[in-house]
């Protein structure tokens, strides 16, 4: 029983252990990735594949529409 | 999206994500504009927003959370990054106003 009790806890600090080192890593990263583009430039123009395999490029919405570009992490990560 | 709709705005999503994972994602959280992928990183080196992640003891790359407005002329009007651009508040009241503002 007791060497089972010693085995958790050891187990616990290992794993509490990594949780702060993950923490740290996570801090080391730079908060965010400046973009270099400022209000009033041109956006630079790009041709990508939507969705549905079809292609979308920026300037066909030039003279029509405003345009929000959400540029997000990773599909499927909420945000 | 009414809001946007009405002020001549079109949403498009972008990530490092492929169409069929963009699909799929925008059939499970049920969006009606386009997810755009960015397979070869280049948008996101255009636009200087590439990220390093660490996962796991190795590097990767990819968007930074980032909105950016961009206008009728093409020109940028709004940038937004980090987790404050979840919120869509601002850059939908910056097409409201661009709206106002043209008129058109």
């Amino acid at each position: 029983m007791k060497r089972w009790i010693t085995a958790m806890c050891a187990a616990a600090l290992l794993l509490g252990g990594f949780a702060a080192q993950r923490t740290a890593t996570a801090q080391e990263e730079p908060v965010i990735a400046k973009t270099t583009l400022k209000v009033g430039d041109v956006a630079p123009d790009f041709t990508l594949l939507a969705n549905n395999w079809k292609t979308v490029k920026l300037s066909d919405y030039r003279g029509k529409k405003n345009v929000i570009l959400a540029f997000y992490v990773l599909a499927f990560t909420g945000g | 999206m009414a809001k946007l709709e009405a002020s001549d705005t079109v949403v498009l999503g972008i990530s490092i994500d492929s169409p069929a994972a963009n699909a799929a994602f925008a059939k499970q959280i049920g969006v009606t504009f386009p997810l755009l992928s960015d397979m070869n990183r280049k948008v996101l080196t255009a636009y200087g927003i590439m990220r390093p992640y660490d996962v796991e003891g190795d590097k990767y790359e990819w968007a930074e959370r980032t909105t950016i407005v961009v206008d009728k002329d093409g020109k940028i009007q709004h940038v937004q990054q980090g987790d404050g651009a979840v919120d869509p508040n601002s850059a939908v009241s910056v097409c409201t106003n661009l709206h106002k503002k043209t008129g058109s």
